[in-house]
């Protein structure tokens, strides 16, 4: 059975006449557990909607139809009690954009621990999840450190180590590298990465970055809160027409590739990432 | 021609406390006409510090900002000025709109410029022009548009005062890539038909490869290096080293070379990289 089971999902806001204003269309999708998806589409197509559902941030029945199942729990009905949402939230943990929004403590450790703390789990086992949780971002010698002195980069692992604390099956990452500086967003990335690869996570990510999406091992495209494609990087953007009709971009190095192919140069092999597109054009032309 | 000087500047925050930072430390740089000039650096590498003196809200605490040639802290009090000549888009500037239609909030700037009704309409529906914004948007409350439209009815507020000089900080943060594209475009058009000095902060070296001629790379408060594209991304692994990195075309690039190929190391953008490597193929056929 799918971790994560959306169905015939349909939300939409009211204006500020009170009418409905659709953001999500009658969408449906499967995650399975250990899988790294990353969602693409334009501001406004309903991406961040979505994300924010499968955390319950958004909280609002009354424009809510479908279901949405995460780990067999049907968070979309309307008997989900307090702690239903509390249980939900220790499955699936979310990162969001500005990560000065996102530190509560004036230390790193002790932010870590808000969360475990919370949970009312023993002094031990705070210690333990707390130390486990910065190795694996790799900030454990900036335990002791004030957070509102590190890098955003760093400020932003410090928040995922918040969240892994908790323990989740899922992280969600809402254009968590938007704000921060090359380093901080490779930096980022790279955590997003090995906490899938070594730890197992299920990673969603949403983005606007294309070179972030191909890292990943299954691309969504929203469009007007449908699903319009589905399928591994590769597959995605080998259909540029469609791509640049949502209002995203091919990454670069795979533009040019298409562009070079389109001149009737013979180019086969991956074109995803720089590496995959050297090899490719290496192996054409030193045959 | 040079439009901005920044003459040994330095600045820190805090100063004379245990909190002291150093912002910016002995920063020479040349902003000129016509050009549009980048700042790169990483968070906290003194860039929104510096971008806040071009237009005098930021005072330097040692060193001189001189727009054409005259220093613009000479005569304190007339600093006001200097702020429509030097026109500054902050980040994020769609949270700065506050009037109840977008031409109102377009129009702000040049009304306070004290500029007559027609001279003003004229400017507001050129900067829309310019940023890509229907005039059927000038009705309506700035807080009915979209992201992206926001963000360029914001950036238009600011070239409708038709400043010499355009300073704006990371001005695509947050856009999907069809809303990144339509703000450079629209800065591209300002430049090109103003003829202004253009200065644009951005993380990205993709963006910078593509709009940018002039670029300066801030490292910890100074300046690491200064001069045109290529003088820049030529020195790839200086830039990783300050955990900058180089744009991924040249990243492309630098691999191919790796592997032997022979190909140009100045190569940034798309355009410029399927032009050399059709070449390499013999014309593309």
């Amino acid at each position: 059975m799918s971790y994560i089971k959306i169905r015939n999902l349909n939300f939409s806001y009211k204006d500020d006449e009170g009418n409905p204003e659709s953001v999500l269309r009658d969408l449906s999708l499967d995650i399975e557990k250990g899988e790294y998806v990353a969602v693409l589409g334009h501001n406004g197509s309903g991406k961040s909607t979505l994300a924010k559902l499968l955390n319950l941030v958004i909280e609002d029945y009354d424009y809510f139809e479908g279901s949405i199942e995460i780990d067999g729990m049907e968070i979309s009905s309307p008997n989900m009690t307090e702690d239903d949402v509390y249980e939900l939230r220790k499955k699936v943990g979310m990162v969001f954009q500005n990560p000065d929004n996102q530190i509560v403590a004036t230390i790193v450790e002790e932010d870590v621990a808000f969360g475990p703390e919370n949970l009312g789990l023993p002094r031990e086992e705070i210690r333990a999840r707390v130390d486990e949780a910065l190795r694996i971002v790799g900030m454990t010698e900036y335990s002791r450190h004030e957070p509102h002195r590190l890098s955003g980069g760093q400020k932003q692992r410090i928040a995922i180590a918040g969240i892994i604390a908790m323990r989740p099956d899922c992280i969600i990452f809402d254009e968590s590298t938007a704000m921060l500086d090359p380093m901080g967003r490779r930096e980022v990335v790279n955590t997003m990465e090995k906490l899938n690869r070594e730890d197992g996570k299920t990673i969603i990510t949403i983005t606007h970055y294309m070179d972030e999406a191909v890292r990943a091992d299954r691309v969504i495209v929203i469009d007007d809160g449908r699903i319009i494609l589905d399928g591994k990087p590769s597959e995605i953007f080998a259909k540029a027409d469609k791509i640049r009709e949502c209002g995203l971009d091919l990454p670069l190095c795979s533009d040019l590739l298409i562009k070079l192919r389109e001149r009737g140069i013979r180019l086969d092999g991956e074109i995803n990432t720089p590496e995959q597109c050297a090899e490719t054009i290496a192996r054409s032309l030193l045959k | 021609m040079s439009k901005i000087k920044v003459e040994n500047v330095s600045f820190v925050y805090s100063a004379g406390t245990p909190f002291e930072v150093k912002a910016l430390d002995d920063v020479t740089i040349e902003i000129k006409e016509n050009t549009i000039t980048g700042i790169i650096g990483h968070t906290g590498s003194g860039k929104s510090t510096l971008v806040q003196m071009f237009n005098g809200l930021v005072k330097p605490m040692s060193g001189r900002i001189l727009l054409d040639g005259e220093d613009i802290w000479e005569k304190p009090k007339s600093i006001g000025s200097v702020r429509y000549r030097v026109g500054l888009v902050m980040q994020y500037p769609e949270y700065q709109l506050f009037e109840d239609t977008v031409i109102e909030d377009i129009s702000f700037g040049p009304k306070n410029m004290g500029l007559d009704p027609d001279e003003i309409k004229k400017r507001v529906l050129e900067a829309c022009e310019l940023v890509g914004l229907d005039f059927d948007m000038l009705s309506k409350s700035p807080f009915d548009l979209s992201g992206g439209q926001k963000r360029r009815a914001a950036i238009a507020g600011v070239m409708a005062m038709r400043p010499e000089v355009l300073v704006l900080d990371e001005p695509a943060a947050g856009l999907d890539p069809a809303g990144r594209n339509s703000i450079f475009d629209g800065i591209k058009r300002y430049a090109d038909a103003t003829g202004a000095a253009v200065i644009i902060v951005s993380h990205s070296m993709d963006d910078m490869a593509k709009y940018c001629d002039e670029l300066v790379v801030l490292s910890h408060s100074k300046v690491a290096m200064f001069g045109n594209r290529k003088e820049v991304f030529s020195r790839s692994r200086e830039l990783e080293a300050i955990g900058l990195g180089v744009p991924q075309i040249t990243r492309l690039v630098m691999l191919l070379r790796d592997k032997g190929i022979e190909i140009s190391p100045d190569i940034y953008t798309v355009d410029e990289a399927e032009t050399a490597l059709a070449a390499l193929f013999g014309g593309g056929v």
